[in-house]
């Protein structure tokens, strides 16, 4: 009889917490994506985010040729060059060492400059603390090497995380073999999340709800206002 | 990106990179892209530093892997039941994710996973027995202890049990995973109605697989990982299919990495149409026009698998081909609206494909008046091409708790409830109290049965006699005839308990559900046994409250579509809050107040301990036994080979001492427990050329029952005019009552799931309802332009009652009225109408209701519930939001499919109105 196979979640406990990546990034693969909104609820379960704001979305497109739908999930692209960094004159935005934009919660006076100069509406503000809060990668489980709470919870691997600073990592690998762009690349903030098989047309209607009831769009995602 | 691009980057620099962070340290920029990394390396001292900094101000509670406790269990978010690890951190559960050690899920999860912590938190969860003040369904309760609870309950059920008439306690339940638990409690009362709800899911399209290959098997297990040609008849397993979980991440594979191509046939672009390479709007009711077309351009373009008919399928080809000559693609392709020259060229690739190659049916196909029989003509695929168990194609794979021995499970350990087991209820024969209470229509209707279902009658609500293929093979029930059958006198209610059921808001026709349940002269007694306040919880006389599946025990196993047999656990996370209770202390402490004999079979004090007894032959078979069992919580036989071709497989020795082999059919017949059974059939050996005894199928013939005897027998039994189609013994062609001569106005009123949600179950779990709250129709652009139609507009949709050998729930031809906003959808079939079924709830809470207020049964102290959101449901009317949405299911017809019950959901001709 074989050996029975090892229990991957048993490692983190009581684990020292580190950055290991030199440049933390993600690929979304949307010829893998099937809609299923996993990673957007494992992300408000796992940062217990207010209900109307979300980190991390999955927009349903219609596509405009075609009689079927396309799938998005839209996040904070963890740009290099971030707009909210030069936003935030309390300097609230800022960055990890490997890379990721996080907001420092106690620099944040919730007055939404960062919110207005995000060019991917990745920006709220926290109903129960006032202050503007975004996707951080999970820091609290990637710093324990588990994957963010998103690309854990993706059952097709449309989501993946990864090092795009090392050309070894396997994320690095599959972004330059499947030749993954950037989102809104014309913003020019080079993001590091980045989309394999997004097409233009999606640019335009990415502000679009999620259930495909137009009525919905415009009550909630206030950050998405202004950016469609 | 490319080396200039880099360049291009850097140059392109500004200002807002060069940060500081907490003052403590300055980062330097020094290059960007995929090669090189942005930030300059730091000391490892430093890193910390800030790491820990940022740390330190996210909110205090978040959730600390580092002391977390890890605990595998089952999700029960939807019917998949995944293996998933739970995270509990101060005594909460905070977060579900994959147990990597499922071979089912291989550690992917859903929405619904993550979602489904609120069903433990929710604020108006109940927590409490409580008992009605006021009358029934007015909403007025007050909170009672168990041990009332447990006296009036019990008292109701022993007076009941004394009678002698133990059927009278209706037993009536959703979604049921205990593995058999709760009919251990019934079998023990007496009672044979356990009532479940398999007619409302499934049993059309389980009938065709228990005919053709002799058992469900839990459902096909297509060998997505290996598959090539994914034929999709209205299946949906990318966002709602039972095993769609399993399937997704190995479709996506195959299809991603792979080149698989899937074509769909479906009325609206569900998420799997979008995953595929082809789309065709059909007319619903007409995959199975699609499917003899195809079985007819396979069988003319010589590309059947000769070898494998011959040998399995159990009537000749010609047979077939005389059969269904006349449904060709063109006759398809008038039913259908699907190109004949489309439906040529996709027969001929997916034959071709084969054996990697899989059809894929559901609702979609099978909830249709011609649905049975039009799943069988889709099975046939299947088996002309020889794809049966073979890699890349539909597979039967072992699901169901492991009996030992049974097909497919030779050499698994057994797995079955600890003794001693009660005795099933017996059958209602002429003599018995149960049988001589029947109305005497019934009795005549139970004398027309055939004598082997004579033998198995037990009741209209368990054995209806109009639908013996509900119950046939097992019982699956017509549970959307209970409560017209209890109406309608046919039969008698003394006690109804309710378990964890949404019958009352979410099956068709559900006001007459309601209207049943508020007659307390029909039913005296409603005790709900249920996690919230849900509206058929409402219309009880008590509630009990439940433990979730965060807090409580259950037993796993289904197919695997990684085709090996595995079994999983679920174990309680946390503690039941407030004064919830496991199903099994429910059980337990009922079973000893009534007594009678029932308590011998309760006879724990501690649940785990049942289960531990349950799984010992697990246990066993793993080094460290019960604890490593938990700690892992899925067990899979490593060694184990891949269930292909279970058919070929010889029959052991053993077997075949003191067997017998019929000389004209070849079978082999044994008598286990006194009963005649056949275990296998003789075939010749490919090699040898020899006669050699192999498994075949579990059905009558050891073959694929193409053709199969047991469809003209029921349609005698139930009395069926002559020549009813539902009735043919072979794979048939018909049209739905009603859909020929459809005026241009006339549109079909179809229903579906979406992603986040799972039946009328998850609309209080904030995350899911926020991203899904409401139902509004999904109508083609063209057809909306016609009627004139936008998006938004409000219209009026009159469903009219089907024709046909159904049941009829009502005289008037309309069943009802119900108004709904349209919202234009391309991709959507010109004929249809399309809504979610999960809106409009009126109970279940805030969150549920779409309100920004509580709307708790009763107040009670807070147990380590969530506090209320009500002031956040952004999507309430109040705050200029959709709401939740209309209930929509009072105006679909309770529409049972001849023979076998299940419900025909999307037959439903509509009109439109809009209101102005």
């Amino acid at each position: 009889m074989s050996d029975l196979p090892p229990i991957p979640w048993e490692g983190t406990k009581d684990k020292q917490r580190s950055l290991n990546k030199k440049r933390v990034g993600m690929v979304v693969d949307l010829r893998r994506c099937i809609g299923c909104h996993a990673c957007s609820i494992a992300c408000k379960t796992e940062n217990e985010i207010p209900l109307g704001s979300f980190r991390n979305r999955v927009r349903y497109l219609e596509q405009p040729e075609t009689e079927t739908l396309s799938f998005l999930p839209l996040l904070c692209m963890h740009c290099q060059d971030a707009p909210c960094l030069g936003a935030c004159p309390t300097q609230a935005p800022t960055r990890l060492a490997d890379g990721r934009v996080v907001i420092n919660q106690d620099k944040c006076c919730g007055m939404k400059a960062c919110i207005s100069a995000c060019p991917y509406g990745a920006i709220y503000i926290d109903t129960q603390s006032g202050r503007a809060d975004k996707c951080d990668l999970c820091t609290h489980r990637t710093s324990l090497d588990l994957e963010p709470a998103c690309v854990a919870s993706c059952p097709t691997d449309t989501l993946r995380y990864g090092d795009l600073g090392d050309p070894n990592d396997p994320l690095a690998k599959y972004a330059k073999e499947h030749n993954a762009k950037p989102f809104k690349e014309d913003a020019g903030t080079h993001p590091s999340i980045l989309y394999v098989k997004h097409e233009k047309w999606m640019e335009q209607s990415a502000a679009t709800g999620v259930q495909l009831s137009p009525e919905d769009n415009e009550i909630i995602y206030e950050q998405n206002k202004g950016q469609s | 990106m490319n080396q200039s691009n880099n360049e291009q980057n850097e140059s392109k620099l500004s200002r807002r990179d060069f940060l500081k962070l907490g003052g403590a340290l300055t980062i330097g920029v020094t290059t960007l892209g995929l090669a090189a990394p942005l930030f300059k390396q730091l000391s490892g001292e430093q890193i910390q530093l800030d790491l820990d900094k940022f740390i330190s101000t996210r909110k205090k509670d978040f959730i600390d892997y580092t002391r977390a406790k890890a605990t595998p269990t089952i999700c029960f978010g939807c019917t998949n039941h995944c293996g998933v690890i739970g995270w509990v951190q101060d005594g909460k559960v905070r977060r579900i994710e994959g147990n990597p050690l499922d071979p089912n899920s291989m550690g992917n999860t859903c929405s619904k996973t993550h979602g489904m912590i609120s069903y433990t938190y929710y604020p108006e969860r109940l927590l409490y027995p409580i008992k009605r003040v006021g009358k029934r369904g007015e909403g007025k309760w007050r909170r009672i202890s168990w041990q009332e609870a447990t006296q009036e309950v019990g008292d109701r059920l022993k007076t009941c049990r004394d009678s002698g008439h133990p059927e009278r306690f209706i037993f009536h339940y959703g979604r049921d995973k205990t593995k058999g638990f709760t009919k251990r409690f019934t079998n023990a009362f007496g009672t044979p109605n356990r009532l479940n709800r398999r007619a409302i899911c499934s049993s059309n399209r389980r009938v065709p697989l228990m005919s053709f290959f002799g058992r469900d098997f839990e459902w096909e297990t297509q060998d997505m990982e290996n598959t090539k040609y994914i034929l999709n008849f209205g299946a949906n397993p990318m966002e709602a299919y039972q095993g769609g979980l399993f399937m997704m991440h190995r479709m996506q594979k195959a299809r991603v990495d792979n080149g698989a191509k899937m074509v769909s046939f479906e009325v609206r672009p569900t998420a799997t149409v979008n995953c595929s390479e082809e789309y065709f709007k059909v007319m619903p009711g007409s995959d199975g026009a699609i499917g003899f077309a195809m079985a007819n351009v396979i069988i003319d373009e010589g590309l059947v698998d000769n070898a494998f008919w011959k040998r399995w399928a159990n009537i000749p080809l010609a047979e077939i081909k005389q059969h269904i000559k006349d449904w060709t693609p063109e006759h398809a392709e008038k039913l259908s609206g699907v190109p004949a020259k489309d439906i040529r060229r996709i027969a001929i690739e997916f034959a071709q494909a084969a054996p990697h190659c899989t059809t894929m049916t559901a609702r979609g196909s099978a909830k249709h008046y011609n649905g049975t029989q039009g799943d069988r003509g889709l099975r046939m695929l299947d088996v002309l091409v020889g794809n049966v168990g073979r890699e890349g194609g539909l597979c039967l794979s072992s699901g169901r708790m492991w009996g030992g021995g049974k097909y497919g499970q030779e050499g698994l350990p057994s797995v079955s409830q600890p003794k001693p087991k009660p005795p099933k209820p017996k059958a209602f024969t002429p003599g018995t109290a149960a049988y001589e209470d029947l109305p005497a229509d019934i009795k005549e209707k139970v004398a027309q049965l055939d004598p082997k279902w004579q033998k198995k009658y037990q009741g209209e609500l368990a054995t209806p006699a109009e639908y013996p293929l509900a119950w046939h093979w097992y019982g699956m029930k017509v549970g959307q005839l209970v409560q017209p059958y209890i109406r309608e006198g046919r039969a008698k209610v003394d006690v109804y308990m309710s378990f964890a059921y949404g019958a009352a808001y979410g099956y068709p026709e559900a006001k007459v559900c309601r209207d049943v349940l508020l007659d307390e002269k029909l039913v005296p007694f409603h005790v709900a046994i249920d996690i919230g306040y849900s509206e058929h919880a409402a219309l009880a006389d008590i509630i009990l409250p439940e433990a979730t599946s965060l807090e409580r025990w259950d037993p796993h196993s289904t197919n695997c579509y990684g085709l090996v047999p595995y079994t999983g656990i679920r174990q309680p996370l946390v503690k039941p809050l407030g004064e919830a209770r496991e199903i099994q202390i429910i059980f337990r402490d009922l079973a000893r107040h009534i007594g009678g004999g029932m308590e011998q079979y309760f006879d724990y004090e501690n649940v785990e301990d049942f289960y531990k007894e349950w799984y010992k032959n697990i246990s066993a078979r793993i080094p460290g036994g019960w604890e490593e069992f938990k700690r892992r919580g899925i067990w899979q036989d490593p060694d184990r080979e891949k269930d292909y071709e279970l058919y070929e497989r010889p029959v052991p020795y053993e077997e075949l001492v003191d067997s017998t082999i019929d000389p004209e059919t070849q079978v082999i017949t044994k008598v286990i427990k006194g009963k005649k059974r056949s275990v296998g059939i003789m075939m010749t050996d490919a090699d040898t050329g020899e006669m050699k005894p192999v498994r075949g199928f579990p059905t009558p013939s050891r073959k694929i029952q193409v053709y199969d005897p047991i469809f003209p027998l029921a349609a005698k039994s139930a009395r069926l005019p002559e020549g009813d189609p539902n009735g043919n013994a072979l794979p048939t062609l018909f049209s739905i009552p009603g859909f020929d001569d459809l005026k241009e106005d006339d549109m079909i009123l179809t229903t579906f799931k979406w992603n986040v949600h799972t039946q009328g179950r998850s609309s209080q779990w904030k995350f899911n309802a926020e991203i899904v709250h409401t139902n509004q129709l999904f109508i083609n652009p063209k057809t909306a332009e016609r009627m004139g139609l936008k998006t938004g507009d409000e219209v009026e949709v009159t469903v009219q009652r089907p024709k046909g050998l159904t049941y009829r729930g009502g005289i008037n031809e309309v069943v009802g009225v119900v108004k709904n906003k349209v919202r234009l959808l391309n991709g959507v079939h010109e004929r249809v109408i399309c809504f979610a079924h999960a809106g409009g709830h009126w109970e279940h809470g805030a969150v549920a209701r779409a309100e920004n207020k509580e709307s708790l049964p009763i107040k009670e102290p807070n147990s380590g519930l969530e506090k209320s959101v009500s002031n956040e449901i952004w999507w309430s009317k109040e705050r200029g939001g959709t709401g939740n949405g209309a209930a929509m299911n009072d105006v679909l017809p309770i529409n049972p499919s001849p023979l076998v019950g299940g419900q025909n959901w999307f037959d439903n001709i509509c009109q439109i109105r809009k209101i102005s």
